[in-house]
């Protein structure tokens, strides 16, 4: 794969997800993306190049940046359905590129979800909270007071890096690997050991999850006096703790936890 | 609605194609957007709050299969547009909220429509595959006007909303609304901690 072409393909890979549907999910962006990659490989046969699109028009569905290890795949798997020598051959390579598309992108998705959702989202928001935390940012009062434009955007910018650096990395070198690898080594999926990384970001995660929450807590208990107005603060605090892991047992979304506080609320202080 | 009003409504609709159709690299996510709709609506502070707070809030749902979250974006500029107008902020995170959860009914709405033109787009894309730059092309743009059009018309609804309303409220349902807004953190920090728990290696 030249460089160029990997550029073209790496930059349409951003546009995966313009045509999402219910039905075919991200089949208008794998298309979208695989077209350079068909052009130059059926610049001999251009009256092909219609067929082979429908194939790319089917399902696909996958994580968005874990896509790319299946666009380098694909292409490479499409080489060996554009040499095929008879019809029955023909068949067997496309069967097999069915097969490896549909297995890879379940894979695949499965990997992104864990990763980049899962645990490098969350990390990145508790890495944001913390560096203002640390620039004195105190977002669990009503008022705050007013925070300067470079400190405002440095925690951002931080979870925006942060993420973008891991998640552009992937997209990129998951092109080529997925390109120069074969289904023994899972087309590269493999190159890199996902549950170790996944693993050790958690491990990270949970330290400045609870770091956070002892620091909420030092905060909430610095400097009160304590009274019946204090202890009904704490205990209310406590119970929606206690009521979030409770429908998330439920599986309740918290939006919805909130909404309902907000109603109940509402009713008890009009009674 | 002002022209500020427009463009910051333009601005918006254009930052929501971040979450889902193009780019994704996480700039409409709230805890960024926040502080840049509070820096456009002038209050810093108050953007980097409502960033945290939706972003906490909904920090317990992913995008996985056909999963809609509720729209950061939405959840951050409505609360600070009606910040902006006099509006206590803890109103209008509650009104911010359930536009997001909203959007996210609306959004999957617009997906379903989506397929039926899908017929009609693979045809032709089968006819002449390079028209398939120009089909995306326009999902986007079509993706962008109706997200402006959601965006627009729940900013203004709600600010009328909230004038005529205003006025009516008493102290104890601002009480009721700030006590709720408060334990938005705390809702969501909880449950942040069994997402980072170590089930398998």
């Amino acid at each position: 794969m030249s460089f160029w072409l990997r550029v073209n393909m790496f930059f349409r890979s951003f546009f995966l997800q313009a045509g999402w549907n219910y039905v075919k999910y991200q089949n208008l962006g794998f298309a979208l993306v695989m077209l350079p990659f068909l052009r130059r490989l059926y610049r001999q046969d251009p009256e092909a190049l219609p067929s082979v699109m429908n194939r790319y028009l089917e399902a696909f569905n996958t994580h968005p940046v874990m896509a790319s290890f299946c666009f380098g795949a694909m292409a490479r798997m499409e080489e060996s359905v554009a040499r095929a020598q008879s019809v029955a051959d023909y068949k067997e390579q496309v069967a097999e590129w069915m097969g490896a598309r549909r297995g890879l992108s379940i894979t695949a998705a499965s990997i992104g979800d864990r990763l980049f959702w899962g645990t490098l989202k969350p990390l990145t928001l508790l890495l944001a909270i913390f560096i203002w935390m640390l620039l004195g940012v105190d977002f669990l009062e009503i008022s705050m007071h007013p925070v300067p434009l470079l400190y405002a955007f440095t925690a951002g910018a931080a979870a925006f890096f942060v993420y973008n650096a891991v998640a552009q990395f992937v997209r990129w070198e998951g092109l080529q690997i997925g390109y120069e690898s074969d289904d023994k080594s899972c087309f590269g999926l493999t190159r890199f050991d996902w549950n170790r990384t996944i693993y050790n970001a958690k491990r990270i995660g949970i330290f400045f999850a609870v770091g956070l929450i002892l620091f909420g807590v030092y905060r909430f208990f610095e400097g009160v006096r304590v009274d019946i107005h204090f202890i009904a603060r704490a205990m209310l605090v406590l119970f929606f703790v206690m009521i979030s892991f409770v429908t998330r047992r439920l599986r309740i979304p918290n939006v919805y936890l909130y909404i309902a506080a907000v109603i109940i609320f509402n009713i008890v202080c009009l009674i | 609605m002002t022209l500020p009003l427009i463009l910051l409504c333009i601005f918006a609709a254009l930052l929501e194609l971040d979450t889902t159709y193009a780019f994704q690299t996480l700039l409409s996510r709230p805890v960024i957007a926040g502080p840049i709709f509070g820096w456009l609506t002038g209050d810093v502070a108050a953007g980097i709050q409502v960033g945290i707070f939706a972003e906490l809030l909904f920090s317990d749902i992913s995008p996985l299969g056909g999963i809609i979250p509720p729209s950061g974006v939405v959840a951050t500029v409505i609360p600070l547009l009606l910040y902006a107008q006099g509006i206590d902020l803890y109103f209008g995170f509650f009104l911010g909220v359930c536009a997001a959860v909203l959007y996210s009914f609306f959004d999957a709405l617009l997906r379903k429509t989506r397929f039926k033109w899908l017929i009609f787009l693979e045809k032709r894309i089968g006819r002449r595959p390079s028209d398939i730059t120009r089909i995306i092309a326009i999902t986007l743009l079509l993706s962008f006007l109706m997200t402006f059009i959601f965006i627009s018309v729940l900013a203004w609804a709600s600010s009328q909303l909230m004038f005529v309303l205003y006025p009516y409220l008493t102290p104890r349902m601002h009480f009721a609304f700030r006590l709720s807004y408060l334990a938005v953190p705390w809702i969501g920090l909880a449950a942040l901690i069994p997402v980072f728990r170590l089930k398998a290696r």
